[in-house]
């Protein structure tokens, strides 16, 4: 029955893709995204299913993939992903609908979303070496056409495209030796073969074969330092495309890393655990830090992206580290704590970037220091965004706080374990979760802050218009699911049970229990988010109900009404606002060291005297550290090879012939 | 197979060979053509032999295709771009012809070694003459890069075909019907297109050196 959902829903989407190549240009958008929705209902029935169950099915399809066939099987961990890519895919497949309505749809639109998702939706299925390694593939590469999709208006998206696919195909790579290395060992390519051979494998093989394959998901889940493509790719992809990539395909990496590290491998050993930890914590501290200095507000959700990647890779981490010292308890709780933030950060991520999507369609840019004011032209737009953004600033009462206390308490309970390297590890993760915490709360202030409140900065915002009903129900179904994982977030916990048990070697399941709130059963701990919402409400409706029977007696004479960001003063003009800019400069003086920003100030000073300025201009640039340190040097090398290279080929016909000769000549004498 | 096939076969095999060798040696065009077609005459030989020895039809009807084809139309379509040409001698080749045959005679030999392995397989009088073919492939293709005329590299393309089908006829014993005929389609349409590239590098440039094609490189 499940196996029948989900199968209906992989094919639903192909028929979706197909379709959105083939209708003519009026049907095209609606033959597209509706089978793509209905393909993700089917998905989330079929995946849901095998959760609720418990009971994973697998088939074997011999005609399709020549020599080994397909295999597939859900289990509760690939489950858990297929769901929540499903969830992102309804609503970026029903936001589609009106996001591709403004302009004629192309078919490059139309097609790759639904084949995109279709790939994302196969991957946690995979259960052989081949099929798993042609799913990836096919994720890579539908995923670069849709992010390609617009590159017609904008050219900086030729540019994201090749260090998307440079480092996607590295990584690709990577798995590719570590899994095949992987296969050759344990003398099978099915996942269940391998499995069964797991405590039999040397453990330098095992070793090799983990660092190859987490370096490889490591750079699709956009881990610092091999994040550089995401942070350009995220914002220059269409808005629903950025959802899923950042929404569904960014978690696979951490799926990756699950699956050969706890399932495949068995857990293996400490410092495996130790490294993914290290990756996340940099990964946590730097795209948080970047997410604050940001006034693009894609590029700030992507490295939004990264550090909450990070913070679910630190989970990853702390949890296998603490089940390869026999910690079972607490690793059970953190990876579960891990699961938790990985499906909030998709469901509220995924609304933030269909927010952005719809600023950046009601406006035409995506620069935070041009909008303002949007919460009057948009509001529903800017209630889903405001939600989102308390959301992933872990605000009580929303999905955020739930799973990244539930973290925190995971990484606390763990302390005194048998290993000190573990102790340091989960010291650094508490460490990280206090910085990332304060910088994400700066981040999403400044976005929500300059982005929807004050005035609009640029005649662009002024005359913005409310986007339409189909996208706001997109963001709204994701807002939704923020706000009822926030307030019951126990019924999330039996799910997410089912997928450490399937996942975790040494863990034990049923670290919190199931209810309404959160209990940590054997440890101490609990939170209610429901009773907290219930009494701020009622603490709300009282003393607004208070202020309104008794003005006089509450000292408000007459209410005063100002504008939000005004500083209390008014009327002020846009110019002297505070900007996204100026918001996020004391930090970077702070942090000027990691950031390094590029000023580039010009005072053009009046003819009579040079104590008047006429115009002053400046211009920051903030690039990416890591990429200049560590990308652009081997950059070079690549670049100056290339030039060598090119003097070789000078256009004449007869030295690429010769070359060519030469070349067999030289073979033909090797051989004999 | 013994007797006055197999020595027909032999013979066949080696004006194949010579034919190339000639391609190397002589330096006017309408000569390279009428070597084009003693080739195409000689494979023609070999696979109606073959043909007629073993009984096969489709081997027969191969036979026929390539006498058309290689024996009569390609070089006919050749000799008349070179009619239409007012200096038809290849004037500067950029190996000169006795370092050329030199370098012949190395190409050959290789062949010879490389094949071994090749024969090894099913030693037997024909498979012993598949690096005939080989040779003349290698030779093709040095006419290639060596020579500088559009209609040479034509004549250079079309030796290295001949090879190939050498070497299929003695290897294989004759290819399938079907494949023969596409690659004979194959080759005359590549024949077309580079006597039209010819033609118009003429009308524009006033000669036929490739390398003043220089500028399309990136």
């Amino acid at each position: 029955m499940s196996a029948t959902a989900y199968l209906t829903g992989l094919g639903a989407a192909g028929i979706a893709a197909v379709l959105g190549a083939l209708l003519p240009t009026r049907w095209r958008l609606l033959g597209a995204m509706v089978p793509g929705a209905l393909a993700c209902l089917a998905a989330l029935v079929g995946s849901g299913q095998v959760l609720l169950s418990g009971r994973s099915f697998s088939l074997h399809v011999a005609q399709v993939l020549p020599f080994t066939g397909i295999d597939l099987s859900l289990d509760p961990l690939g489950a858990l992903f297929v769901a929540t890519t499903a969830i992102v895919g309804l609503a970026a497949s029903c936001y589609s609908v009106g996001y591709g309505a403004h302009r004629a749809p192309g078919r490059t639109a139309t097609a790759t979303v639904p084949a995109f998702l279709a790939t994302l939706l196969l991957v946690p299925a995979a259960a052989s070496v081949a099929t798993f390694m042609v799913a990836w593939e096919l994720m890579a590469l539908t995923s670069l056409l849709a992010l390609l999709t617009e590159h017609r208006q904008r050219p900086e998206t030729r540019d994201a495209a090749q260090w998307y696919a440079g480092m996607t195909h590295a990584g690709a790579a990577a798995v590719l030796l570590g899994l095949v290395l992987l296969a050759a060992h344990a003398g099978g390519q099915s996942f269940a073969a391998i499995a069964a051979h797991r405590g039999r494998l040397s453990a330098p093989v095992a070793s090799a074969v983990f660092v190859l394959t987490a370096l490889g998901f490591a750079s699709k889940a956009g881990a610092v330092p091999l994040h550089v493509w995401l942070p350009r790719a995220h914002p220059e992809a269409p808005s629903p495309v950025s959802a899923l990539m950042s929404g569904a395909m960014v978690n696979l990496g951490v799926y990756g890393i699950l699956r050969t590290g706890q399932d495949l491998l068995g857990g293996g050993q400490l410092w495996w655990w130790l490294l993914v930890a290290a990756l996340g914590v940099a990964s946590a501290f730097f795209g948080a830090l970047h997410a604050a200095a940001s006034t693009d507000v894609k590029r700030l959700l992507a490295y939004s992206t990264v550090d909450n990647v990070g913070l679910v890779l630190v989970g990853v981490g702390a949890a296998g580290a603490l089940a390869a010292g026999g910690e079972r308890v607490p690793a059970g709780l953190v990876l579960l704590a891990a699961l938790f933030h990985l499906v909030n950060h998709a469901l509220f991520k995924g609304c933030l970037f269909l927010g952005a999507g719809a600023l950046q369609q009601a406006t035409g840019t995506r620069d935070l220091d041009r909008l303002g004011g949007l919460a009057r032209r948009m509001p529903v737009t800017a209630a889903l965004f405001a939600v989102a953004a308390l959301s992933i600033s872990a605000l009580p009462g929303l999905n955020g706080f739930a799973s990244e206390w539930l973290l925190l308490e995971g990484l606390l309970h763990g302390f005194a374990s048998r290993s000190s390297l573990t102790d340091a590890a989960l010291l650094a993760g508490v460490a990280v979760f206090a910085v990332t915490g304060g910088l994400t709360a700066t981040a999403f202030v400044k976005a929500v802050g300059v982005g929807f409140l004050g005035r609009a900065r640029s005649e662009a915002a002024r005359s913005a218009l409310e986007v339409r009903p189909s996208m706001l129900a997109g963001g709204g179904l994701l807002a939704g699911g923020c706000v009822v994982l926030g307030v019951v977030p126990g019924v999330a916990v039996p799910v997410l049970d089912r997928a450490v048990a399937a996942t975790l070697a040494g863990g034990a399941p049923g670290a919190v229990r199931a209810g309404l709130g959160l209990d940590l059963a054997s440890l101490d701990g609990a939170i209610a988010p429901a009773l907290l919402v219930e009494g701020l409400l009622a603490a709300a409706i009282v003393s607004w109900g208070v202020l309104r029977l008794f003005p006089r007696g509450a000292g408000l004479r007459r209410p005063r009404r100002s504008e939000a960001w005004g500083c209390g003063q008014e009327p002020q003009s846009a110019r002297t606002e505070i900007t996204a800019t100026s918001f996020a400069e004391p930090l970077q003086r702070v942090f000027a060291d990691v950031l390094r920003p590029d000023h580039d100030l010009e005072v053009t000073h009046a003819d009579e005297s040079r104590y008047f300025p006429e115009a002053i201009s400046f211009h920051q640039r903030i690039d990416d550290a890591v990429e200049r340190v560590a990308y652009g040097p081997v950059i070079g090398v690549v670049a100056r090879w290339g030039r060598l290279a090119r003097r070789g080929p000078n256009g004449s016909v007869h030295r690429y012939l010769g070359l060519g000769f030469a070349a067999l000549v030289l073979i033909l004498v090797f051989l004999a | 197979m013994a007797g006055a096939p197999l020595d027909l076969v032999q013979l066949s095999a080696g004006v194949v060979l010579a034919g190339a060798v000639l391609a190397l040696w002589r330096r006017d065009l309408r000569a390279l053509t009428s070597v084009l077609a003693l080739q195409g005459c000689a494979l023609a030989t070999l696979a109606i032999v073959l043909a007629v020895h073993n009984g096969a039809v489709g081997l027969g009807v191969v036979a026929g295709v390539v006498l058309v084809a290689k024996g009569f139309v390609i070089p006919g379509l050749l000799a008349r771009a070179v009619r239409a040409a007012p200096g038809s001698r290849e004037t500067a080749p950029l190996v000169n012809v006795p370092a050329s045959l030199v370098a012949a005679a190395v190409l050959v030999v290789l062949s010879y070694v490389v094949a071994g392995p090749l024969t090894a397989l099913f030693p037997s009088p024909l498979t012993r003459l598949a690096p005939l073919g080989l040779a003349t492939v290698l030779l093709g293709f040095f006419v290639l890069v060596t020579r500088r005329k559009a209609v040479s590299q034509i004549v250079g393309l079309l030796l290295v075909d001949n090879g190939v089908a050498l070497v299929a006829f003695l290897l294989t014993a004759g290819v399938p019907l079907l494949v023969e005929l596409g690659t004979s389609l194959d080759v005359l349409l590549v024949v077309v297109v580079l006597q039209v590239l010819a033609t118009a590098m003429r009308a524009r440039f006033g000669q036929f050196d490739l390398d003043q094609l220089r500028e399309l490189h990136d």
